[in-house]
């Protein structure tokens, strides 16, 4: 089995993965980060997203070994020294949180955006998030949140 | 109260990744279960060979049919079993099932079973189906069950109308599409006890419903609900999953854990039921409805599930809207080989809702009168007793109308006419609970005191991504008169857990609500009786407020509820602080013959405003803007009830936009988010909202309920805006661009 060495959530690690292993399996299953979900298994909700070299990805399309030297960050690692990131603050105080089960990839693509773009408009966000299925929320609370970050409300 | 809501604890968790559901549970020795589903429509199963699959390395377990129950079970009509028997009624009938030391193994066990199938004719049309020569999908008959009532006269009222309508409205299957896909982990224990932990709406019921379907009793399961994925309604039956993760686990002697892909949700699970109305209404000049007669034929698809309780929705709820006194209806449940039905936010409601508030619009017309007028003239009001019973003890219907008409601009945009811009409205009803089908609507709740003073809550009902602990902690802690902050609410374990029915019904806040709000009152009662008994002070002097007791007597004294707490442990016979509530809402259960009954404690009313614009060259419909007004009586969490409205709507708008399961001979053909379109964030329209509040007399301070009639008006309101716009009549959702593009060209046609 092929070794792999990555970096997660700030903390670098190696270890042997079967060659067909998904990245998803790999966090939620080897190492135990069970924040992110699987809600579809194909690309197609976001639900998985965590973020490689500071960019989106979702974790059920990419392979393990995909992410040989790579930085992956989930949801687990978005807050620091015990401190929320500003958009977990603004995702819970605003409501944008309902069955929690897209919330992890939603507050990693809005902090890829962020960390992208200081100043995106209503439109960015919505075009950030457009690859995010919330079935709870109809997205306006999330919209909302990613935005009151951005002009540093919350 | 009154303030803007605060953030849940629970969204805490979900914010760090340290909520837990069900797949998110670690186990040593834990097994994968995996299905195999059948991949015909209506097909017997001649022989089910396992011995090749149970050879390969890795697999613990393999079931067939022979291996369930002997006898069929369902939560309405006993017509499931756990795995087929004899025949197959639909692609992801469930036939056999493995369990194996990883999902890799599971699936490649599932390739080496040798089922043979004899195939069968299929029926896909509940109409085809009831005719006298159609294949039986089961022994008894194709049709499930029936229903009809009269109320007055349709014939007095159809002779007093000046104008009468007909039509026919049909709504498809659609899915509940929550992100979480269902998820069963099965232990066995020492004892022989089922651990169950599942991602269900309604623990309790849960527990019954899957004792009658392994014919054990209920004290022999525990089921535990751990942060759920969302539901929507389709997380409130038992699909298979669970009773095979169960039989596996019991089979292996170690846990098992069986979760559904997302294409087994599309094949397998309980969407939401298809509905063909007829719909004849009659109505006077003055614009005063007079007659409604109604034929209704469901599709329940393979299995009765809930499908006689979604049909009686479907023929009753909307009715007691407005003041129609005449009406007829019949209702015919059918079976065919398609995926079985479910609850769906509204249960049957949206389905007549679409039906009536459009034909409700054709016939303001048709007597040259504003919907809005006519909606207003025959609206229910406050102190009606409605065509069925139904008792409205508190109602703002007709100022969330005249509200929603007002902010939207109503009257002006139905005088001047922008081409291809129009403006329709649709309502909608929603009891509190509903005791219609069932004796027990009753919640209980427990409470206890932590030595710190702060306070655990016990409660039957349980969260399932809508705020519903929010909402308790909320009330408790306006009742102790502490932060709620200080006040933990345990997720539901039916062993520990007092009874509650569960998310649905829209139900929660008021009726598990009210039992909320009894523990706290009992509680702060035995924190009295503590103290009067520690201080050997009398009790009429004592007094609560805000979290300490007052001595009145000379010196005035007051003791905090820590203090109490901690003293009173110390005393000899105690007893511990726990208070302890129930509610049975003042409902009554309909009559067997007649359906007539007040079913619910209180009733939650709804206006929706579209404001549409058509593309004449694609079809395309653009919502420029939507008002939702809502009477769900006073709102204990602001944040939490504006996230309810908006979330509906947009499930709302999506499956009257784009979202239906497509069929093809009995094959789901858009079994993934992929295919079946869900609405995204570029989609939402400008959304204003408010809440008409009152105090409704029976609510926890004065809420009613709020979940389910956030979705029913979408399709109607928007149907009508399109007539506006470009005097199309839509009788069908969802509504696609390329149907009013060729309505659009065949009108052109015919001019």
């Amino acid at each position: 089995m092929p070794k792999v060495r990555l970096t997660i959530n700030r903390e670098t690690i190696s270890l042997n993965v079967s060659p067909t292993k998904l990245l998803i399996d790999l966090i939620r299953e080897d190492l135990g980060l069970t924040g992110t979900k699987k809600a579809c298994g194909h690309g197609d909700c976001g639900a998985c997203t965590v973020l490689m070299d500071g960019k989106p990805v979702n974790s059920c399309l990419v392979l393990a070994v995909e992410a040989q030297g790579k930085e992956i960050t989930t949801i687990e690692g978005v807050g620091q020294n015990g401190e929320l990131h500003p958009l977990q603050k603004a995702f819970i105080e605003l409501g944008a949180i309902q069955c929690g089960y897209c919330t992890p990839g939603m507050i990693l693509v809005g902090k890829a955006l962020l960390d992208q773009n200081r100043d995106p408009s209503e439109e960015d966000i919505k075009k950030a998030v457009e690859g995010n299925i919330c079935r709870c929320t109809g997205y306006y609370k999330i919209i909302k949140a990613i935005l009151s970050v951005a002009k540093g409300k919350t | 109260m009154k303030s803007r809501g605060m953030p849940q604890v629970e969204a805490l968790k979900k914010a760090t990744g340290e909520s837990v559901y069900t797949e998110d549970i670690r186990f040593p020795n834990l097994l994968i279960g995996k299905i195999l589903r059948s991949p015909y429509s209506h097909a017997r199963v001649l022989k089910v060979d396992t011995s090749k699959a149970k050879k390969l390395p890795g697999v613990k377990a393999v079931l067939s049919g022979e291996d369930v129950p002997p006898f069929p079970w369902g939560p309405a009509v006993d017509d499931e079993f756990i795995l087929a028997k004899g025949k197959v009624r639909y692609i992801g009938d469930e036939v056999a099932a493995v369990a194996a030391v990883d999902e890799e193994t599971a699936v490649k066990a599932l390739s080496l079973i040798d089922v043979q199938y004899e195939e069968l004719e299929g029926i896909f049309d509940p109409e085809v189906a009831l005719k006298a020569q159609a294949s039986r999908i089961h022994e008894k008959g194709n049709l499930v069950t029936s229903y009809h009532f009269t109320r007055g006269s349709i014939d007095e009222g159809f002779k007093k109308s000046s104008i009468i309508l007909e039509d026919v409205f049909e709504v498809p299957r659609a899915h509940q599409a929550y992100l979480q896909p269902h998820c069963a982990i099965a232990q066995i224990d020492i004892q022989g006890r089922i651990n169950i932990w599942a991602t269900t709406q309604m623990p309790f019921v849960f527990g019954s419903r899957i004792a009658k379907a392994l014919g054990i009793p209920e004290d022999q399961i525990r089921v535990i609900q751990n942060t759920i994925g969302g539901g929507f309604g389709g997380k409130n039956m038992v699909p298979s999953l669970y009773l095979i993760a169960i039989l596996l686990a019991k089979k292996t002697g170690k846990p098992v854990r069986i979760q559904n892909t997302r294409e087994e949700e599309f094949f397998s699970g309980r969407v939401r039921c298809p509905a063909k109305i007829w719909l004849k209404m009659g109505i006077a000049a003055d614009g005063t409805i007079l007659a409604k007669e109604t034929k209704i034929i469901m599709d329940c698809g393979a299995y009765a599930s809930n499908g006689p309780a979604i049909m009686i929705t479907t023929s009753m709820r909307a009715d007691n809207v407005y003041r129609i006194k005449n009406l007829k209806t019949q209702a015919d449940l059918v079976y065919t080989n398609q995926v079985p039905v479910g609850s769906f936010r509204g249960l049957g409601n949206p389905q007549m809702a679409f039906a009536l508030e459009s034909m409700i619009d054709m016939l303001a017309l048709a007597i040259g009168k504003d919907p809005l007028e006519v909606r207003l003239k025959n609206a229910t009001r406050e102190g009606d007793t409605t065509v069925h019973g139904w008792e409205i003890l508190s109602c703002s219907f007709s100022d969330t109308l005249e509200g929603a008409a007002e902010e939207s601009g109503w009257e002006q945009k139905r005088k001047n006419k922008v081409p291809f811009r129009g403006i329709g409205m649709a309502c909608a009803i929603q009891p509190s609970g509903n005791r219609f089908a069932r004796d027990d609507d009753s919640s209980s709740a427990y409470l206890k005191m932590s030595p710190s003073g702060n306070l655990m809550l016990m409660t039957g009902e349980g969260d399932i991504g809508q705020g519903a602990y929010l909402t308790f902690r909320k009330i408790v802690a306006k009742e102790m008169g502490i932060p709620p902050e200080r006040i933990q609410v345990l997720p539901v374990d039916t062993d520990i857990s007092p009874r509650g029915l569960g998310a649905f019904a829209s139900r929660v806040t008021v009726i598990g609500g009210n039992a909320v709000l009894a523990a706290a009152k009992d509680l702060k009662k035995q924190i009295l009786t503590a103290a009067s008994r520690i201080f050997n002070l009398s009790l009429e002097h004592l007094e609560y407020k805000e979290g300490k007791v007052f001595s009145l007597a000379q010196p005035v004294r007051q003791f905090t509820i820590e203090e109490i707490t901690q003293k009173a442990s110390a005393l000899p016979d105690g007893p511990p602080l726990l208070g302890r509530g129930f509610y049975n809402p003042p409902s009554s259960k309909v009559d067997p013959n007649t359906k007539y009954g007040n079913i619910a404690v209180s009733y939650s009313f709804a206006t929706h405003v579209a404001e549409v614009e058509i593309d004449p060259d694609t079809g395309t419909i653009k919502i420029l803007g939507y008002w939702a007004y809502h009477d769900s009586g006073n709102i204990i969490d602001m944040i939490g009830a504006e996230g309810q409205v908006e979330g509906g709507i947009i499930q709302g708008l999506g499956t009257t936009l784009s979202e239906q399961l497509i069929i093809e001979r009995g094959k789901p053909l858009n079994p993934n988010f992929r295919d079946y379109p869900l609405l995204t964030a570029p989609d939402i329209p400008p959304l204003r909202m408010r809440f008409i509040e009152n105090e409704d007399p029976r609510g926890p301070y004065g809420a009613k309920g709020l979940g389910e009639p956030v979705l029913v008006p979408c399709a109607p309101a928007v149907a009508n805006a399109i007539y506006d716009a470009i005097g199309i009549r839509i009788k069908k959702i969802p509504i696609l661009p390329e149907d009013i593009f060729f309505r659009i060209r065949k009108s052109k046609e015919i001019r």
